[in-house]
């Protein structure tokens, strides 16, 4: 008998899979990991949206218009692979899924997702001279997933299999406040 | 017992010589004839004889009734002086005994209240030097925590001070990069930091 963690993996390695074979027909791959990632931070980040869409009452026909309403533009394929997982009341499982999509994706693609955060759009410059570095220190090809954040004041913050290097200026000013308080 | 026979028997002959000296003065009044020499001292014979058997009848009957009984009153009486001597003693030595214990028990009592007042002042200037010792203690306790307090105060608004500097520096600095830096700035930035950046496996 599979305990229900044992259960939720299962579910997540399916609607990976599934996803991911569905991606690749379109050769879409990592375009919905990126878009898949989005995803699940905006579901995780509400918890209006995760009750309505874990509400019994509400119709699966309003959950669909919702979901197409927030997400549109994202992927197919994608916003198919979450509508059932709505409808199922596996919602649980959509950040494993997320986690193993990207491994498998990866795996498919033959190369690491680096997340990279900065204040200001990258150009293609940037663009190279980020994959040129991580590439060599990987082992491996990178393919960038951008994020702008103003937050961030300046600087760039990378991470990628949970491993982070934190160069925002954001940071460097929150380590300077913390010296200052105690040194002044 | 003797001596007082021989006492009783003197006073007889004494009292007895005195009968026979005063029938004779009295008959030689009232004869009225003149006797000359040592016959003035003793009597005629024809009247000292019944005065002798009146005086020899005189003397058994008070021997036979009135001396044992007189002198059974005077041992009775010497007895009693005797008991009364004896216990007198008795008591007066008893007296004296009691004298001596309670002289004793005096000098017993005095050395035992004078043990029980200085026991008395010892354990008070005990008691003393502990009730100044806790307060002493006591004392010192609320000074240190008092110390320890404003220690922590004093801490605290520095930390708060501090902190409120180093948010101020920081507040103003973010506004300056973040409005003053133009896309071309942040890209620089973004490149430099990117050249000075780590490796992922340092984290």
């Amino acid at each position: 008998m599979k305990t229900n963690s044992a259960n939720n993996r299962a579910k997540a390695t399916v609607y990976a899979e599934v996803l991911l074979a569905a991606a690749r027909v379109k050769n879409n791959v990592f375009a919905v990991a990126n878009e898949f990632d989005l995803l699940t931070k905006t579901v995780r980040g509400s918890i209006e949206l995760r009750k309505t869409l874990v509400d019994k009452t509400v119709p699966a026909t309003a959950k669909r218009a919702i979901i197409t309403e927030i997400f549109a533009g994202y992927a197919s394929e994608l916003l198919e692979t979450f509508i059932v997982m709505v409808d199922r009341g596996d919602l649980a499982v959509l950040p494993r899924a997320n986690e193993l999509y990207t491994t498998l994706a990866e795996k498919a693609l033959g190369a690491a997702f680096v997340d990279v955060t900065t204040v200001v759009p990258l150009d293609e410059a940037l663009r190279e001279q980020i994959i040129s570095k991580y590439s060599a220190e990987l082992g491996c090809g990178v393919m960038l997933r951008e994020h702008v954040d103003s937050d961030l004041i300046g600087g760039i913050i990378l991470s990628t299999h949970g491993k982070r290097i934190d160069a925002s200026v954001s940071s460097q000013l929150e380590r300077a406040r913390h010296v200052l308080s105690k040194t002044f | 017992m003797k001596q007082r026979i021989k006492t009783v028997a003197k006073m007889s002959v004494l009292l007895t010589t005195a009968m026979l000296a005063m029938p004779a003065m009295a008959f030689a009044a009232e004869d009225g004839d003149a006797k000359l020499g040592i016959e003035l001292l003793f009597p005629p014979l024809g009247e000292f004889i019944p005065m002798l058997i009146g005086f020899i009848i005189l003397w058994i009957i008070l021997a036979k009734l009135a001396w044992p009984h007189f002198i059974g009153m005077i041992d009775k009486r010497a007895e009693k002086i005797k008991d009364s001597l004896e216990k007198a003693e008795f008591a007066k030595q008893e007296a004296e005994r009691l004298l001596e214990e309670y002289k004793v028990e005096i000098s017993g009592a005095k050395k035992e209240a004078a043990d029980i007042i200085a026991n008395a002042k010892q354990q008070a200037e005990h008691v003393k030097a502990e009730i100044t010792a806790s307060a002493q203690t006591e004392a010192e306790s609320i000074i240190s925590k008092a110390r320890r307090a404003i220690e922590t105060e004093k801490k605290t608004a520095i930390a708060e001070l501090q902190a409120s500097a180093a948010d101020m520096t920081i507040m103003v600095t973010k506004k300056v990069i973040g409005t003053d830096l133009s896309t071309a700035e942040h890209k620089s930035i973004i490149e430099r930091y990117i050249a000075e950046a780590g490796s992922f496996n340092e984290n």
